[in-house]
């Protein structure tokens, strides 16, 4: 099948391409789209939503859950809005304007019904989901069935990280598709006919490939669950924000459900130029493993605990020295533009490395993946504060510190050195030093006894503002859990510390005025707002001299 | 019961048939070695005139289906026996592909020749094991006398022949579901469009044609458009395969002229009702179309047109004759409980109604019916006619339909005994108060 609707996704994209308009009337309204969008997408581009569940922009046409029925004058039958594509002189009906189409869509739901199971009160997907929205608003009625529903398996483990419940599945096949289509790993199939019909893995294999979770948010019901986060919160005690993935640079748009202060369950969002709707397994359910079980609350310099105005005061010793500073690769753009204009002004003679690292990846990571731990690893190189070669320039810096050859380090971020780096031979190097400074997070941070000054510091989920994705992509990432008492954003540390040695860089007195501001001081930025970083983002390489993006292509509108 | 010509049936009763040696001796082979020095689109032409029709059911006019097949894609065209013959009530296609397998090649290779095909598949349904064999081995005595292969007959043209057999479904017959068995995937329909004249097999122009369509072909090549046309009716010309069954003296398969009277069909092929009882029902064409009540057979004849005025189908020529002492409520179960059997779950109205239709007639006949069953499924049978992927979901309501309409008493006396026996009780009332609530 997907041969057939793959010859049709490509000359949809022909025809996108050659920008030929196409006019046709949904509900009494003149729509113009290009030609080759389906009824799906043309009537949504007016704001009339035509319902589904197993159509997906990405995904090839199924037409199985038959929810998108529309009528078309002059046809006898209704037709399924996901595989029409527009025609000129069209006229649609959809459950706006047709009693027809509002009598399809009560009975597919009424039948969609029939066998699945009233456990909404135990069911992760209840109260995002497509199935009661719908019930609601299309169809409401008391069922008739009366029979014995059909029984299947309530929790058969799909692979490590998602399970099945058979009975609420409503067989759109999107979950197989997508292991199909985008994965290209094909775990899951059909098994049975009828009402018999279950989602099952195929012979021999498990779903484990590296995007294994997106099945769970592609499922618009809940038959597929995460097996983390299975029966641990009722969605509306949790608080949803919507952020970027700071796992990797790739920068995938993601909607993060928080529940006093614990990741409660971790969504695509979509973005058509970054990750679509997918997520790697990695990304969302190590959503929180950056975030330290402990936390340093207060200052300590040699051990003791300090004022942090006292602490800041140890910036004094590196003025005019030769220092090495360790930049944490997700610390915010806007950081890294106060970083550089302290460095500039204040320490004079320094050289600065990203803590970034190369890795392999496998066919299906690839899809949406990037090889490396290091999300602003970009936003670093916009201040040029890490050159061509990150991965060299960090090595070199961690073999100088040693060699004992740097005496001067401020390590600034808890992924300023990564882990897997600290041997006894660095921290040794680190404690022999003239003068050391970290700003970190983790209280069972190896360099805390090695480092001299240590201040405590926000985590990359505790605070707002600016990255820039692998491909350029200016994106907003937004504040998810509340930070410990004690501890302050990287920028207001070292805007602090700037004040300290004489004059503040910047006054401001929150993250967003910080991004604000930021986006002023560039004239290319100065017009962004933070709304259209925060949907879907621009690319700085189609921003022009005036600052406005060159193309509509770089942003994307949800 | 003479007077019929026998075009399909002409040579069925000869043992060696099926032999090459047989099917040679009584002329077989002869039309095609003619049709190869044709132009191709003059063959589509003579089938066109000839107003042969689909004979799986549709009735499709064949030439007008090859017709769509675009003839400059720059893919391969492939030609597809539709051997998968799965209506209940339907046998017509074995007695061919067991007695006749050389007839149906040949006419393979005419249609090969029309489409300029090169590669041809049979599709025969799992449960055919004989039909099968015998089939295979016609094709290799074919491929051994270099009737199939390259170069044929020194035409130059090359055309290649398969076997496939299904795995059991009824919905591979459907053409774009035998087309997904064919590949290896689970069968079921594809949405349309595309067609499979345009987007078949592999993504290339496909023509699916019926057993018996194409074992027609030789015989019209032979005689001419003109000379098929003359047997019949305008509207349905030539001759039709039935499978008669049921409760008849003499069930078996006939090659009938189209626009035979159906009672004369009963009394004279058919041998008359046995046991001497008498005639209740017949379904026509295959379980998928409606039922006919004795009473409604005069004067209706047995070609597509007549059948359509008297609102049934002569569809795939499965002939189901039912006598007095049939239940027409367990007429409805049974053909209900095939249908939501074989739904291939990919669609939802089909996948849940028709399980949900073979449940109500199930309390119906255990004696649970309530008062409003019947409207309700005729609701149901609404929700899901027309709102399917493919046909199948006529196909399944159908029967549910047509069994209520043409009997309704039945129905209804199974239906009130039980009213009266469950009066006053807590949950009776209950039930039609909700019915009640939505209708």
């Amino acid at each position: 099948m997907s041969e057939i609707n793959g010859a049709d996704k490509n000359g949809t994209k022909e025809a996108k391409e050659a920008k030929e308009m196409v006019e046709l009337t949904i509900d009494g309204q003149k729509v113009v789209v290009p030609a080759g969008t389906n009824l799906i997408e043309a009537a949504a581009s007016v704001g009339i939503t035509i319902p589904h569940y197993c159509y997906h922009k990405d995904l090839s046409i199924a037409g199985n859950c038959r929810m998108c029925q529309i009528e078309i004058k002059g046809r006898p039958k209704l037709e399924i809005a996901c595989n029409m594509i527009v025609q000129k002189g069209l006229d649609i009906s959809t459950q706006g304007s047709s009693q027809a189409v509002k009598d399809a869509q009560a009975a597919t739901l009424e039948f969609i019904l029939i066998n699945h199971p009233l456990d909404c009160t135990v069911c992760d997907q209840s109260g995002h989901c497509k199935l009661q929205d719908y019930h609601y608003e299309y169809n409401a009625k008391p069922s008739r069935f009366e029979e014995e529903k059909v029984h299947k398996v309530k929790a058969e483990p799909l692979g490590p990280n998602v399970i099945l419940d058979g009975e609420r599945c409503i067989m759109c096949t999107r979950c197989i598709r997508f292991c199909d289509e985008i994965t290209q790993t094909s775990e899951l199939g059909l098994l049975n006919r009828g009402d018999q019909t279950v989602i099952a893995v195929n012979k021999g294999k498990e779903l484990n490939n590296a995007l294994s979770g997106t099945v769970v948010d592609l499922c618009p019901v809940g038959a597929l669950t995460h097996r983390n986060w299975r029966f641990n919160s009722r969605i509306w005690y949790a608080k949803e924000t919507e952020s970027i993935c700071t796992g990797c640079s790739t920068g995938c748009n993601v909607k993060v459900a928080v529940r006093d202060g614990q990741v409660v369950q971790v969504k695509a969002k979509y973005n058509a130029e970054v990750n679509k709707e997918w997520l790697c397994d990695e990304g969302r359910y190590g959503f929180q493993r950056f975030q330290p079980k402990t936390r340093i609350t207060e200052a300590a310099v040699k051990g003791s605990t300090v004022e942090l105005q006292t602490a800041l005061d140890s910036f004094k010793a590196f003025k005019g020295q030769d220092t090495v500073v360790f930049l944490s690769p997700d610390l915010l753009l806007e950081e890294f533009w106060l970083i550089k204009k302290f460095l500039d002004r204040d320490i004079q003679k320094f050289k600065t490395v990203i803590a970034y690292k190369e890795r392999e990846l496998n066919d299906v990571e690839k899809i949406l993946v990037s090889p490396d731990y290091a999300a602003n690893f970009r936003g670093a190189q916009v201040f040029s504060l890490g050159g061509e070669k990150l991965e060299s320039e960090y090595k070199d810096a961690l073999a100088a510190v040693k060699a004992g050859t740097a005496q001067n380090i401020i390590i600034i971020g808890e992924r300023a050195i990564l882990r897997e780096d600290f041997s006894s031979e660095l921290l040794s190097g680190i404690a022999k030093a003239k003068n050391s400074i970290a700003i970190i997070s983790d209280a069972e941070s190896p360099l805390i006894g090695s480092v001299q000054t240590v201040i405590p510091e926000r985590t990359c989920l505790e605070k707002a503002g600016l990255y820039v994705n692998r491909k350029m992509r200016l994106q907003y990432i937004d504040r998810l859990i509340d930070s410990p008492v004690g501890t302050n954003q990287v920028w207001r540390i070292i805007n602090m510390a700037a004040q300290r040695l004489g004059q503040e860089l910047i006054s401001c007195a929150n993250d967003r005025d910080l991004t604000l501001r930021y986006l002023q001081s560039d004239p290319r930025l100065s017009t962004l707002k933070i709304a259209e970083l925060k949907n879907g983002g621009v690319l700085l390489t189609e921003l022009n001299e005036a600052g406005r993006s060159k193309t509509q292509g770089g942003v994307t509108a949800v | 019961m003479t007077g019929h010509k026998k075009i399909l049936l002409q040579h069925i009763d000869k043992p060696d048939q099926y032999t090459m040696s047989g099917y040679e001796s009584r002329g077989g082979y002869s039309t095609i070695k003619k049709v190869l020095g044709m132009d191709p689109l003059k063959v589509i032409e003579e089938v066109k005139a000839s107003g042969l029709r689909g004979r799986g059911g549709a009735g499709f006019p064949t030439g007008v289906k090859w017709g769509f097949v675009p003839r400059n894609s720059g893919k391969p065209v492939y030609l597809l026996q539709n051997a998968d013959e799965s209506e209940p009530g339907t046998f017509k296609d074995r007695v061919l592909l067991e007695k006749e397998p050389h007839l149906c090649i040949e006419g393979m290779l005419i249609a090969a020749w029309a489409l300029q095909s090169h590669w041809s598949c049979v599709y025969i349904r799992g449960e055919y094991g004989y039909p099968y064999v015998r089939t295979v081995e016609a094709i290799n005595e074919a491929y051994k006398k270099g009737y199939l292969g390259e170069n044929i007959f020194g035409s130059g043209f090359t055309h290649h022949m398969v076997v496939h057999r299904g795995a059991g479904a009824y919905i591979c017959g459907e053409e774009t579901g035998l087309i997904e068995s064919l590949e290896g995937k689970k069968g079921q329909p594809r949405l349309k469009p595309p067609f499979p004249a345009v987007v078949g097999v592999y993504g290339a122009p496909t023509v699916v044609n019926n057993t018996e369509t194409l074992a027609a072909l030789p015989w019209i090549m032979e005689n001419g458009a003109a000379a098929y046309r003359a047997i019949g009716t305008e509207k349905s010309p030539g001759t039709k395969l039935i499978s008669a069954s049921g409760h008849i003296n003499k069930p078996g398969v006939y090659e009938i002229d189209l626009g035979y009277p159906v009672e004369r069909f009963i009394a004279e092929e058919c041998g008359g009702i046995w046991n001497g009882k008498k005639l209740k029902a017949i379904i026509p064409g295959g379980s998928s179309v409606p039922v006919l009540r004795a009473d409604e057979l005069k004067g209706v004849n047995m070609d597509y047109e007549s059948f359509q005025q008297a609102g049934t189908m002569l569809g795939s020529g499965g002939f189901i004759v039912m006598d007095e002492t049939v239940d027409m409520v367990d007429v409805a179960l049974n053909l209900a409980h095939f249908y939501s059997h074989e739904s291939c779950g990919q669609c939802t109205p089909c996948r849940e109604g028709g399980h949900w239709i073979e449940k109500i007639f199930h309390r119906i006949i255990d004696g649970k019916g309530q008062a409003g069953d019947m409207k309700l499924i005729e609701n149901l049978c609404a929700q899901i006619g027309g709102h399917t992927i493919c046909p199948f979901g006529e196909a399944l309501i159908t029967p549910a339909l047509s069994c209520m309409k043409k009997f309704p008493e039945e129905f209804l006396s199974k239906i009130k005994a039980v009213e009266g026996e469950t009066k006053g009780q807590g949950s009776g009332s209950r039930s039609s108060s909700m019915l009640a609530q939505v209708q």
